[in-house]
């Protein structure tokens, strides 16, 4: 297994007197996507809220290509390489996709403070949101409003959003929730393709994309990780059985 | 494209011919309206593009205004900034200004953003009575515009020009700056900063900035109201013009870039107009702003954008009837509120109790207006409201079922006109 791009070592979380994450050490390698699966409740978007800025972690060592990231700022661990999605889509509503992208690239290309050149005349910046938007096959909507895209539109616009800073690693919360089959064929594919030669971390509760999407995966119950590995051994691990798949299985 | 700018051409041509075409007095009244202008899209940039609602503009303004008096005073209009160059030294004020007091208000955002922008404001105001030596005290500060370029600055002409020139390549950068990444950044702080954050962005650095350049262009406006008036008196800090800011833009439009100056010129201009014949102007004020947010979100401009689209789908001649029909019923509308406001006003008057009185017990002597007297008694004087109503009501009918015919006419294109409608923002 290469180097790991993201790493966390005993990382806790506490809201006063309650626990959500108690000691979860976790890598994920250069290449690897890693899948963190779980009931509701079990700290999953806690962890990602951890690792990407939004929540500062009580104890614990969260490293990011080796530099420690734990309570940086979102912005600042954004530039050191990981971007993620949100669980609810997360978009500009009322800007035109294309606008969207071009927030989301303009950041990586530099373009934050500057106010004496025209948006519309940097052919980088343009080149780089078509060049996105047909990843993820959008290019026919980019003049559409971003609020009026079907769901799984604005699902892939996300991705697209969180690939423009070409990240290291890219957490995906959920991106599959609230989608047909159909859809959620489509989303994996997409996903597979996209997170070529970068890490990916999802959490998601569909089994099927689990399993077929995941090299490795993490099992997080009562916000401690009792079972990590690839999905065969998680398939067959006993403790997961009864604390999570049985319980899927039955219900 | 092309319409918008022909339209554009003729607004500027009609502003460079306002001097050969109206007296001094209406002249005067034209700078002050294209000062507001500016103000309202400088603030526009803060609230409409950013969505930073402030309610302290005022001190922008101000700063800026007092920046260039002192600057006037200063430097005599000669060496490296003569006379026309003076709302530069207003632009750094208001920079510096901006820089300062969005560094601390952005810490937050919504009321808490709005609360502390009202305090800075009051702040200034409490503390600039007191600061004789910087704000002149309850005097103020006065001053003279030097000859420069071989022009004397003696006339409200060239004053006017002066403004006008300043006016235009402000709300030329003004445009330009929303064209920018940064003016990008303001809709998406608008829209989600929470987003722009993992995206990488530093958010609040980018609102102070977005803040600092708002402050400047007021600055701009307050400088050029020191121009005009060769003073400058600490009640530019009251909270009534940063009231008046928020006022304007919100009748203009906030999701036009010119809409905050339509609004901002119309108010201003009807100020001038009917200050003089009604005390109830504030009071109209005041109720047109309740109409326009309530009915009419999008401004005046919006309201024009919905015009001209449905002459563009219909044609002219068959919108014509509506549109004519609308006019005619918000004309009736507006007559038997003012009618009925002015008569109350009358009524309820100091002066009309005491001609009671005089009169005598249950007596109610007529009250003139409009050049008649009217009993408050008599019939006809509430039947000309109550007529008026019900016309405008009519009217209004009527209006409904004409462009309702034409909907019906165009089914075809029914859907994706009710889009427009809503889907038409600031971009």
């Amino acid at each position: 297994m290469n180097a790991p791009v993201l790493s966390l070592h005993d990382v806790r979380k506490s809201f006063g007197p309650v626990d959500i994450i108690r000691g979860v050490s976790l890598d994920v390698g250069g290449n690897e996507r890693h899948a963190v699966i779980g009931p509701n409740g079990a700290g999953k978007s806690t962890l990602f809220h951890l690792v990407s800025g939004q929540l500062r972690p009580s104890a614990g060592e969260i490293r990011l290509g080796g530099r420690p990231i734990a309570g940086c700022s979102p912005q600042a661990i954004n530039r050191l390489g990981l971007a993620r999605s949100f669980q609810i889509t997360n978009l500009f509503p009322r800007l035109t996709v294309f606008e969207n992208i071009r927030l989301a690239v303009m950041r990586p290309r530099g373009l934050q403070y500057c106010f004496w050149r025209l948006a519309d005349r940097d052919e980088r910046v343009r080149d780089r949101g078509i060049a996105l938007l047909e990843n993820v096959r959008l290019s026919h909507r980019a003049s559409a409003v971003a609020g009026e895209l079907s769901y799984s539109e604005q699902r892939s616009l996300e991705i697209a959003m969180t690939l423009a800073s070409d990240p290291r690693i890219i957490l995906l919360d959920e991106p599959m929730a609230g989608m047909s089959r159909e859809e959620t064929r489509y989303t994996t594919e997409l996903i597979r393709e996209v997170t070529q030669g970068r890490a990916l971390l999802i959490v998601e509760h569909d089994m099927e994309v689990v399993f077929t999407l995941s090299d490795r995966i993490s099992v997080l119950v009562y916000g401690e990780l009792i079972a990590s590995g690839t999905p065969e051994e998680i398939r067959a691990n006993p403790r997961v059985r009864e604390a999570y798949l049985g319980e899927e299985a039955t219900a | 494209m092309k319409t918008r700018a022909i339209l554009l051409a003729a607004g500027v041509a009609v502003l460079a011919a306002v001097p050969l075409m109206l007296p001094d007095g209406l002249v005067n009244a034209a700078i002050s309206m294209l000062i507001a202008a500016l103000f309202a899209c400088a603030y526009n940039l803060l609230c409409g593009y950013a969505g930073m609602l402030s309610f302290g503009h005022s001190a922008y303004f101000g700063v800026g205004a007092f920046a260039t008096i002192h600057a006037m005073n200063a430097l005599g209009g000669a060496g490296l900034l003569p006379t026309p160059w003076m709302p530069l030294v207003g632009a750094a004020g208001g920079l510096l200004a901006g820089l300062v007091a969005g560094w601390f208000s952005t810490q937050r955002t919504g009321a808490y953003f709005a609360m502390i922008t009202l305090a800075i404001a009051e702040l200034l105001h409490a503390m600039a009575p007191q600061l004789k030596s910087v704000f002149g005290g309850e005097a103020g500060i006065s001053s003279m515009r030097m000859p420069a370029w071989g022009l004397t600055f003696g006339s409200t002409v060239e004053v006017y020009y002066l403004t006008l020139a300043w006016v235009l390549a402000s709300l030329v950068l003004l445009y330009l700056l929303t064209r920018t990444p940064l003016g990008r950044l303001a809709l998406g702080l608008r829209e989600n900063s929470q987003r722009l954050r993992f995206l990488g962005y530093d958010v609040h650095r980018i609102s102070v900035l977005i803040f600092a350049l708002s402050g400047m262009f007021s600055g701009i406006a307050g400088g050029l109201q020191v121009l005009s008036n060769e003073s400058a008196n600490y009640v530019v800090f009251d909270t009534s013009l940063s009231a008046a800011v928020v006022l304007n833009t919100y009748i203009g439009g906030v999701h036009a870039f010119l809409g905050p100056a339509l609004g901002a010129a119309l108010v201003t201009f009807f100020g001038y107009a009917v200050s003089d014949l009604t005390q109830s102007w504030l009071l109209y004020q005041g109720a047109l702003f309740v109409l326009v947010i309530i009915f009419m979100p999008t401004g005046l401009a919006g309201l024009l954008a919905l015009a001209g689209r449905f002459v563009q789908r219909h044609g002219l001649r068959a919108a014509a009837p509506g549109a004519g029909l609308y006019l005619l019923a918000g004309a009736c509308y507006a007559a038997a509120a003012i009618f009925l406001t002015e008569l109350l006003q009358r009524l309820f008057s100091q002066d009309y109790r005491s001609l009671a009185q005089a009169a005598g017990a249950w007596e109610w002597p007529a009250v003139s207006l409009f050049g008649r007297e009217w009993p408050p008694l008599g019939v006809t004087t509430w039947l000309v409201p109550a007529t008026l109503a019900v016309l405008g009501w009519l009217f209004w009918k009527m209006a409904a079922a004409a462009v309702g015919r034409l909907r019906d006419a165009a089914p075809a294109d029914r859907a994706p006109a009710a889009g427009a409608m809503t889907e038409r923002r600031l971009t």
